[in-house]
């Protein structure tokens, strides 16, 4: 249940609570490392029990990637986006297997590999299926409401993703060390939040001074 | 105990083999659990019956499906089911071989898919997008593997009432036992099978106990099934497959009973085409099977023909439309009534919505009529839901 936070505190600081008021200038940087010490579980797949064959190797998802983010933003930081991004298949495997964007992002979902692939999601947020298609064709969804949407493949089972759609732009996903950095914090008390593989694992609260600066903080996830 | 002592020397070497590398990945274990639940009404007129005496309208099943990998090209697989809470059954349970890691050739053996046709190997309740089986895969036809008719009589008096038949040869002559199906769906046979080829072009082989009608875990003949497959994926999204296959399914019960003059060796022969097209919202299937089953006792041996053509068309995500038309047909004989079909032609025509709220699980809600040529009941429409869970 606490993948569901997401989009309920998106929604929640949309709508305009007691978060700090966006100023132009004494913004401020939040960085650090998301350190995941748990050992991600492997994909969950059907058993194979109908091939008459070994399955074809396929890429293992990233699921240490982590996304931080700030629960509530400043006010007046949600403006939509018309974005653009991608998530490839490719090896029988979403690329990349976390991808947050904001509300009015369009994402491609291209297919590199040589066989169909059926993107589809059931989650609440952005219901779609993309249907069968072959290698080196893209489809393309919208997402105008806030929260997790979990991504599949139809064909493969054990193909699945996460896009996390944000209604403000105080977001960052780690890189391949696990760092992170989200610019331009306006001054004030903000709750920040470490999100990995499903679940808002660590919380933490901090405050951007009126001078603005880097701020370090960062996170494990056991 | 010779062959089986040489099969598994073979596969101990080449087990050896498969583990002799280093696995890539971690070794992994997969469990899979399907319950699925339909509803619907009493199927008087048994036509979807199957061998286990269960209605397929009517079904409630618990699947544990399992997938070990012990090393990188060796893997255990297996599954146990339980339908209306009757004995759970070992439905598979087989070891997959990779010995060369450069090259698509795989080994399986033990209680292994079916190489025949594709609709077998489509293993779970997802994956039939409507709730009965096609005809060929379930339908049971008035041929028994352990009794046989002494004339054309004796089988043309159980026309269109296979699901308990009942004949003069045999040991199992003396009750009324379920008649055979095209192919077996519900049961898997023993033996190994090789696959080769993992691009455009495909084959499979198998050698096993029983045959399509009548799959087995222990032998009750002496004979062997050899059966075949080839694929062909041209483009993306088609695939074109044909198929083989004989196999001695007379079991030796009553080979024995027979006749001196009449005993020997019988067998089910069956050649099978399949196609399956796929774009879009689309999936568009149909197979075509051509069963032959030789018969001591009659002066021709029998025949079958069983044709299905189904699609499914995604509406709105998680929500589906499909269709499903059968056909069976029987060879003629010459009966005391003149010349007529062996078994009942029978028509069935399905159709139905499923609707997926989550990923996991999916209910059905199907429509089916069903028309036979011969027996007590001639004509039956079901209206059936089903509920499938999976996770």
């Amino acid at each position: 249940m606490r993948a569901a936070r997401l989009p309920l505190l998106a929604l929640a600081v949309a709508a305009g609570t007691a978060a700090p008021r966006l100023a132009g200038a004494g913004a401020g940087s939040i960085r650090g490392r998301v350190e995941v010490t748990r050992e991600p579980p492997a994909p969950a797949a059907r058993p194979s029990i109908g091939e008459l064959s070994m399955p074809s190797p396929r890429d293992l998802p990233n699921r240490r990637r982590s996304v931080v983010y700030l629960e509530a933003a400043p006010q007046g930081a949600f403006e939509e986006h018309e974005g653009r991004a991608v998530m490839d298949q490719r090896h029988e495997a979403f690329v990349p297997y976390v991808l947050a964007v904001t509300v009015g992002t369009t994402v491609d979902f291209t297919n590199s590999d040589r066989t169909y692939h059926n993107v589809f999601s059931l989650s609440k947020p952005r219901r779609f299926d993309l249907g069968r298609y072959a290698t080196g064709q893209s489809k393309s969804v919208r997402f105008d409401r806030p929260g997790v949407v979990r991504v599949f493949c139809e064909i493969h089972s054990h193909m699945s993703a996460f896009i996390l759609v944000f209604a403000h732009r105080f977001f960052a996903t780690t890189d391949a060390e696990g760092r992170y950095r989200i610019d331009n914090v306006p001054p004030g008390a903000y709750t920040i939040v470490a999100w990995n593989d499903g679940e808002a694992r660590e919380t933490r609260t901090m405050r951007v001074p009126e001078d603005g600066g880097v701020l370090e903080q960062d996170f494990v996830v056991r | 105990m010779k062959r089986a002592a040489l099969l598994a020397t073979a596969l101990s070497a080449i087990v050896a083999a498969a583990g002799a590398e280093p696995p890539a990945e971690p070794r992994r274990f997969a469990l899979g659990v399907e319950l699925s639940a339909a509803v619907g009404p009493e199927d008087r007129g048994f036509f979807n019956y199957t061998s286990y005496e269960d209605s397929a309208q009517r079904l409630a099943r618990l699947s544990l499906t399992a997938e070990w990998h012990l090393a990188e090209r060796f893997a255990l697989l297996g599954e146990v089911r339980d339908e209306n809470l009757g004995r759970p059954r070992v439905y598979a349970l087989y070891a997959r071989v990779r010995p060369w890691r450069d090259r698509a050739f795989d080994v399986q053996a033990g209680l292994v898919p079916p190489v025949f046709g594709a609709f077998s190997r489509r293993r779970y309740g997802s994956d039939n997008p409507l709730i009965g089986y096609p005809l060929a895969y379930q339908y049971l036809t008035s041929l028994r593997s352990d009794a046989v008719p002494g004339t054309e009589s004796d089988l043309l008096v159980t026309r269109g009432s296979g699901w308990l038949v009942r004949y003069p040869f045999g040991w199992g002559s003396a009750e009324p036992e379920p008649g055979l199906p095209l192919v077996n769906a519900l049961r898997w046979d023993t033996g190994f099978q090789v696959h080769v080829g993992s691009g455009p072009l495909e084959a499979s082989a198998a050698l096993t106990q029983g045959t399509l009608s009548s799959p087995r875990v222990h032998d009750d003949n002496g004979g062997k099934q050899l059966s075949a497959r080839v694929a062909w994926k041209p483009v993306v999204g088609l695939i074109l497959g044909a198929s083989g296959a004989r196999g001695e399914y007379l079991s030796r019960d009553v080979v024995g009973a027979l006749p001196l003059e009449r005993r020997g060796h019988y067998a089910q022969k069956a050649w099978g085409v399949d196609v399956e097209y796929s774009r879009d919202r689309w999936i568009l299937r149909s197979e075509a099977i051509w069963s032959r089953w030789q018969t001591p006792m009659l002066e021709r041996s029998l025949g079958a023909l069983g044709f299905t053509a189904e699609g499914r068309c995604k509406i709105l995500p998680g929500l589906y439309a499909a269709a499903r038309l059968d056909r069976l047909d029987f060879t003629r004989i010459d009966g005391p009534a003149g010349r007529v079909s062996w078994d009942a032609p029978v028509w069935r025509t399905e159709a139905g919505l499923g609707y997926a709220p989550v990923r996991h699980v999916l209910a059905k809600v199907a429509y089916q009529h069903n028309w036979r040529d011969g027996g007590r009941v001639r004509e039956r429409a079901l209206l059936t839901s089903q509920l499938v869970v999976w996770f």
